[in-house]
């Protein structure tokens, strides 16, 4: 199977700290997998590097094949890569439902369009796309009114407007209650298994990391400490003694 | 009785606070010339003019949330470009034909479009003060290169004379001719606004970086809107000329594009229809407190102190929170769902 993201001898620093060393990263298409580490560590940087948020020092990123080192965030955005923040970002002031529509708009390349009524443009696919992540009968409600996991549930849901192929999600579950978690992941499983979705997360619960990640990689310092199945690096001496033993002990 | 409650509140309901009042008010603008003496007519034609060109405004400041202090740099091209090329066409005898007055109308918009391509093409890489500043910047800069370049734009002394053809110099033709330019430029604007783009503007107003991740090229999509909203002031402009007979460097200055500013605060950045409310407050209150003293810009300073400590959302903002209030106690009574429109 040919890998969907190739990330070479990727470095960043900020200052004189080395925020990413060296990393060497591979996923393939399909795949469901995890980022695990301590605070700091340089889980959402990594994230920030491969969807060109910062740019990169040193190394190289390939999407299917192509090189997208150090391109603008919207024009990755458009190849097919797709990410949820950590922290809600969200159109505050728009109601949930035209957070996904204008999503969807983008999506479908008709963000310039002055000529077409937003109202009429993209429905079926915000209608789909609200319904996938619940958010159905809260879509006439203010954004930035809804409570914390309503936020991170709109969050994904815009993430998956645009029709991903690669998906990325930092925290999905942070702030959210364990049965908003439940479901969230549960989706994020269903998206994985029924439309081929690949998807790379960050995860501070050991217990959603063990139930929905099939591989792990476990960076610290701004390097990656080990990779493999979750039963590997759950037996990882290092791994222990960086991340692991401060939950299991 | 409660049929017609029934159709204000659809109104409402498909349109938000802007649909019952865009039509109170186009009924009354339609009657204004029918009270005794021109002046008020004049005046009309004046909040119309200035209330478009606020409008023009709104559409960087509510919709894509970047304030511009140089927004009248647009406003005074579109006048000048349309007061050049009147001059231009007036024939010997200092007159000038229907159709030539109306072709030197569409010079307005396309001049003021130009400018803002080209003041929008630095303008977009900065938001929130950096953006203001800059705009501020070019805004002076156009008018001083207006000010000073006496052979072409006639610097200070501004160009006079711009007597439209006689059919349109009676004050209630030439009003009634504003409005309709004014309806239907508002109509466009309400098409942008509701359209996919206008919606793409609120998301880059709410949150820039979360468009960008969505594959949207934010600056691109700024410059578009900058040249939208700069050719619209600039109909606004082409309409000032032959209004008041006569253009000067003022036209593109920043107290001009305070004015805008000012119109804006006062009606409401949230409403689609609140910077020509604003306009409608703001130029008859000039109107008359200038006939009873001099110290307007004193009135309007302390105006707009108290709107922006006490009354942030404007006008329109503030009947939209007694309403969202009265509801809010209907639903908590009833079964209500509540539903939100932000941004109409």
């Amino acid at each position: 199977m040919a890998a969907i993201l190739e990330v070479t001898g990727l470095h960043k620093h900020f200052g004189g700290i080395h925020v990413t060393r060296d990393v060497h990263f591979s996923m393939q298409e399909g795949e469901q997998s995890a980022i695990i580490g301590p605070n700091g560590a340089g889980k959402s940087t990594f994230m920030n590097l491969l969807t060109g948020y910062h740019r990169c020092d040193a190394g190289k990123v390939l999407f299917e094949g192509q090189d997208i080192t150090n391109r603008p965030p919207h024009n990755i955005a458009r190849l097919g890569i797709s990410r949820a923040f950590q922290i809600s970002s969200i159109f505050a002031k728009m109601t949930v439902a035209e957070n996904v529509r204008s999503a969807v708009h983008a999506q479908m390349r008709r963000s310039f369009s002055i000529f077409g009524v937003a109202a009429r443009v993209g429905v079926e696919e915000t209608d789909r796309v609200l319904d996938l992540c619940g958010l159905e009968g809260k879509r006439a409600l203010v954004a930035g009114e809804l409570a914390q996991g309503d936020k991170k549930r709109l969050e994904l849901a815009i993430a998956l407007a645009g029709k991903p192929r690669l998906l990325f999600l930092d925290e999905p579950t942070a702030g959210m209650s364990i049965e908003e978690a439940r479901s969230t992941m549960e989706l994020v499983d269903r998206l994985n298994r029924e439309l081929g979705l690949t998807v790379l997360f960050t995860e501070h619960d050991m217990g959603i990391v063990f139930n929905h990640a099939r591989k792990l990689t476990l960076m610290h310092r701004g390097e990656i400490v080990v990779q493999g199945t979750p039963e590997e690096v759950r037996a990882n001496e290092v791994a222990q003694k960086v991340y692991l033993g401060e939950h299991h002990a | 009785m409660s049929a017609n409650g029934n159709g204000w509140s659809r109104l409402y309901a498909g349109y938000g606070l802007s649909g019952p009042v865009a039509l109170v008010m186009l009924v009354l603008f339609l009657l204004v010339p029918l009270l005794p003496g021109e002046y008020w007519t004049v005046v009309g034609t004046e909040i119309l003019i200035l209330g478009l060109f606020a409008m023009s405004f709104n559409l960087l400041y509510g919709y894509m949330g970047q304030i511009s202090f140089g927004h009248a740099a647009f406003f005074g091209l579109g006048a000048y470009a349309t007061a050049m090329l009147f001059m231009r066409l007036k024939t010997a005898g200092g007159e000038i034909g229907m159709l030539d007055f109306f072709l030197s109308l569409t010079a307005g918009p396309p001049v003021a479009a130009l400018g803002a391509l080209i003041v929008g093409f630095f303008c977009v890489r900065l938001t929130g003060i950096y953006f203001a500043m800059l705009s501020l910047a070019f805004g002076e800069l156009l008018f001083y290169i207006v000010f000073s370049w006496y052979s072409f734009t006639k610097g200070d002394d501004g160009i006079q004379g711009l007597l439209p053809p006689l059919y349109f110099q009676d004050a209630v033709h030439y009003y009634y001719l504003t409005l309709a330019i004014v309806v239907v430029a508002l109509l466009a604007m309400w098409r942008i606004a509701e359209s996919p783009f206008g919606y793409i503007m609120r998301t880059l107003r709410d949150n820039q970086r979360r468009a960008a991740f969505l594959g949207i090229n934010v600056r691109l999509h700024m410059l578009m809107n900058f040249v939208i909203a700069g050719a619209f002031a600039g109909l606004a402009g082409a309409l000032w000329g032959p209004f008041s007979r006569s253009v000067s460097p003022g036209l593109l200055g920043w107290q001009e594009s305070g004015i805008a500013v000012f119109m804006t605060l006062i009606g409401g950045a949230g409403a689609f229809v609140g910077p020509i409310v604003g306009s409608v407050i703001y130029t008859m209150l000039q109107a008359v407190v200038k006939m009873y003293t001099v110290y307007w810009p004193l009135t309007i300073g302390t105006i707009i102190l108290l709107i922006v400590l006490f009354v942030p959302g404007g006008v329109l903002g503030l009947i939209e929170k007694r309403i969202k209030a009265r509801q809010g106690r209907l639903a908590d009574a009833g079964d209500g769902v509540e539903s939100a429109r932000e941004g109409r």
